[in-house]
């Protein structure tokens, strides 16, 4: 297994393409987080004592992370779909003929980078948010009891997404058809469900995975939508499930 | 050593490659040959456990490919040379694989030496022309000095110097002690790069011999020009010779070229030529994969 980590590690190299994933997941966040942040703070002269005392700082600083998803679920799909298309999965499998070990080295080397870019991202769009809404008094992020668990949501949330574009590439196999199926979940399941009438979309929401990481990274609960961590591991349920048919695909089906 | 056993594999109501089974030794290069779609992709494939077969087995040094703990450094193979990512240096491109089977760094150096790629190495992979690709494709072989390599159409898109290049190097690996197996459905190259050849067509096992045997099988015939072939016709055909007309000439087979002097000059005939024809490894090939009769029948029914 440590060879398969090595070559999954080297594919990686040299870091310059990495690290623009990484520069790109970060700045996602932050340039998103500063917009909605200025906005809100633009607003602010118009809230009331109550909205004030309700205002979700945390929630709104790292609403940045709902963009920076996009692209590390895309860094997770093209992992796998890059080697399809080009065939050069064949030669990944000639060096490792066991390719559920491919699979195992390319979720494990593909979620460090995701790691390290989401703690990035979640930091960075944390500050930058709060220090924009410190302009008008609302910066109750930095005190607050629910900080912590909020950015470790966020991170897990872009670990999980990471995860899920692996699977989702090594299961369709296409750029064009992983990245569709990725865009419509976090994309556009969310504006349909409003479609629906409101009786359903409470029993329906909760399980999006856009409502989740947004669920994992406020200080606020929602009665609709399931709690932080629970909501990640229904999250993580629909990883292991693509996962499994992934594996099982990748096994029976022949590059 | 590879191994062919009872190899087969179906796709849908297609058969294409069916109960084949063929040895390939160490210390030769060894063509495989066979037309175009006659399977010779797929059993590369299935050798290197790219593809799974339906049927039968195929072993490395009496192991599955899968059973191999460091395959690269075991087989070597070539099998497309456009599956690389455009967007790799080809240095990075051997770097990966050296480290998929702890090969040393140093290793994707000497490749790119040997193959002749040294001053491209920094160079981004999309940009090679598929010449290069090939080359680098053949570097990626070699990268962990594999006993055993499998070349598949390594000639496609090379250019006349690297088509020299390549049959020499693949030589040079099988002087070695290396076992070189070449697939090509170019006839005339693997009469010039191998020594021992495995024939297929539509899947089938045709052949699996030397060179000189496989050619041997063919018919040598005899080919004799004359102002008065109808005499000598009359007579070859009393003596029970196959023979058709080929343009203004005689072509007979299954008699010496003394018997037919002989004959003709029993005949009175005046002889401008009689010649041995040797059949080339193309018409082997082509008398045991094609059906012969196509052209043979209607001419030896106009000549009797």
């Amino acid at each position: 297994m440590s060879h398969t980590l090595a070559m999954e590690w080297q594919k990686l190299r040299p870091f310059g393409k990495t690290s623009r994933t990484v520069a790109l997941t970060i700045g996602l966040a932050v340039s998103v987080s500063a917009i909605v942040a200025a906005a809100m703070a633009a607003n602010a002269k118009h809230m009331t004592v109550a909205d004030r005392a309700s205002f979700d700082s945390i929630g709104i600083s790292l609403q940045g992370v709902n963009a920076a998803v996009l692209a590390i679920a895309a860094f997770g799909v093209l992992s796998m779909t890059r080697e399809y298309s080009t065939g050069m999965i064949s030669v990944t499998f000639l060096a490792q003929p066991r390719r559920l070990r491919v699979l195992a080295a390319k979720l494990l080397t593909h979620s460090t980078v995701a790691g390290i870019a989401g703690l990035g991202a979640c930091l960075a769009a944390f500050v930058v948010g709060q220090v924009l809404l410190g302009t008008v008094g609302l910066d109750n992020g930095w005190s607050s009891a629910h900080l912590p668990g909020a950015l470790a949501g966020g991170v897990v949330y872009l670990l999980l997404l990471c995860a899920w574009g692996v699977a989702l590439g090594a299961l369709l196999r296409t750029s064009a058809a992983a990245i569709s199926w990725m865009a419509s979940l976090l994309v556009v399941a969310p504006v349909i469900v409003q479609i629906l009438p409101p009786s359903v979309v409470h029993r329906v929401e909760r399980w999006l995975p856009s409502q989740i990481g947004s669920g994992a990274m406020s200080a606020h609960s929602d009665p609709h939508l399931f709690t932080p961590w629970a909501g990640l591991l229904v999250l993580g349920g629909y990883v292991v499930l693509t996962l499994v048919a992934a594996g099982w695909r990748m096994a029976r089906t022949d590059p | 050593m590879i191994e062919v056993r009872q190899l087969t594999k179906r796709y849908g109501p297609q058969t294409v490659v069916n109960d084949l089974s063929f040895g390939v030794q160490p210390g030769r290069v060894t063509g495989f040959l066979g037309p175009n779609g006659s399977g010779k992709t797929t059993t590369a494939r299935m050798i290197l456990g790219l593809t799974e077969p339906d049927e039968g087995s195929a072993t490395v040094n009496g192991r599955t490919y899968r059973e191999l703990r460091r395959p690269i450094c075991e087989i070597g193979a070539l099998i497309n040379a456009g599956a690389v990512m455009p967007s790799k240096t080809a240095i990075d491109h051997l770097r990966w694989l050296a480290a998929a089977n702890g090969i040393n760094r140093r290793r994707a150096d000497e490749a790119l030496g040997m193959v002749g790629l040294e001053a491209v190495a920094g160079r981004k992979v999309g940009g090679f022309s598929l010449g290069m690709k090939q080359r680098l494709g053949i570097a990626a072989a070699l990268i962990g000095d594999p006993p055993v390599l499998i070349f598949d159409e390594p000639i496609n898109g090379l250019d006349p110097e690297g088509i020299r290049w390549i049959r020499q190097f693949m030589q040079e690996l099988a002087t070695q002690g290396r076992t070189v197996f070449v697939s090509s459905h170019l006839m005339s190259e693997m009469a010039l790069t191998a020594s021992e050849l495995v024939v297929i067509g539509q899947g089938r096992l045709i052949a699996a011999e030397s060179v000189e045997a496989f050619t041997a099988r063919a018919d040598s015939s005899v080919r004799l020009r004359s102002p008065q072939l109808e005499e000598i016709v009359v007579a070859l055909a009393i003596e029970g010779a196959s023979l058709w007309r080929n343009g203004d000439a005689l072509e007979i087979v299954g008699f010496s070229i003394e018997q037919i002097g002989a004959l003709c000059a029993r005949v009175g005939a005046i002889v401008y030529e009689l010649s041995p024809q040797r059949a080339s490894l193309e018409d082997a090939f082509m008398q045991l994969t094609a059906t012969v009769c196509e052209y043979v029948p209607t001419s030896r029914g106009a000549a009797a």
